[in-house]
């Protein structure tokens, strides 16, 4: 069974895809989606690829802050007076 | 005795001072991570800088106002977005209300009909998507989106940190997290294989 009748199980499972990896489903809801993942690859694929998105994304998006600014701020202390 | 008024009490007035030494370290030692976050919700390095300066300047001086005990990272972004917010950055009248056919797996099904299927086996989502690819795609992504999506996925505060950063209600933060993800997948794909 799993996500009734009415409704095209991966489209049901794409609605899933973000509150499953942020983990706010239910637990009811959680088991639903993965019963449906273990029997359904086109859907396991891109929740695989949602999950190394986000990863890469944060890695992707990370940009340091040069030593000057880094500098500027400790000079900006008022402890330091 | 007992004449000393809390602001002269030699006692009160050296703990006073270690309490914002204590408070400007902990801060500064948060820095790197403040901005990496300030850096993605606006454009240019410079503009992130003036930020960071002008954000911690103001949190020296606010320090009496940081609860102890609470988040600092968060309290130190609150005062960057309001501040980010005042600077009068560009405002959507209202954010990207037009409806957004693209579903989550939009990215995925774009990039396997451009024959560019990404291959999870080996999880190499970085051999589709360059680093230059996320950060224009990510800068494309509406401002009140971004906030939420910068704040929680890359600077990887709970929904209840970003919805006290920026001043919405949780569910907001969920609705336009949601939204903002998948814009942020429609703009990869336009970035990748071209837009339809």
């Amino acid at each position: 069974m799993g996500f009734g009748a009415q409704v095209d199980p991966c489209e049901k499972c794409e609605e899933l895809l973000q509150p499953y990896l942020d983990r706010e489903l239910s637990d009811a809801e959680r088991a639903e989606a993965e019963l449906h993942l273990d029997g359904c690859s086109y859907c396991r694929k891109r929740y695989r690829f949602e999950e190394e998105l986000r990863r890469y994304v944060r890695q992707a998006a990370v940009e340091e802050m040069t030593p000057d600014l880094k500098q500027k701020l400790s000079e900006l202390r008022t402890s330091l007076f | 005795m007992g004449e000393t008024t809390p602001e002269a009490d030699p006692k009160k007035l050296a703990e006073e001072a270690r309490d914002r030494v204590r408070f400007e370290e902990e801060a500064l030692e948060l820095a790197d991570q403040v901005y990496r976050v300030a850096r993605r919700l606006v454009s240019t390095r410079e503009e992130a800088e003036d930020l960071m300066q002008e954000t911690y300047s103001r949190a020296f001086r606010a320090w009496r106002s940081f609860q102890p005990g609470t988040n600092l990272r968060a309290w130190l972004l609150r005062i960057l977005t309001n501040l980010n917010i005042d600077r009068g950055r560009k405002q959507q009248r209202s954010p990207d209300l037009q409806p957004l056919e693209e579903g989550d797996y939009y990215l995925y099904n774009r990039l396997e009909e451009a024959g560019r299927e990404p291959n999870v086996e080996q999880e190499r989502v970085d051999e589709r998507l360059s680093q230059d690819d996320v950060v224009a795609a990510l800068s494309a992504v509406p401002h009140d989106f971004r906030d939420v999506v910068v704040l929680v996925d890359i600077g990887d505060f709970s929904y209840a940190d970003a919805a006290q950063i920026l001043e919405i209600p949780i569910g907001t933060v969920m609705s336009r997290l949601h939204r903002g993800r998948r814009i942020l997948k429609r703009e990869l794909a336009d970035e990748t294989v071209g837009s339809v």
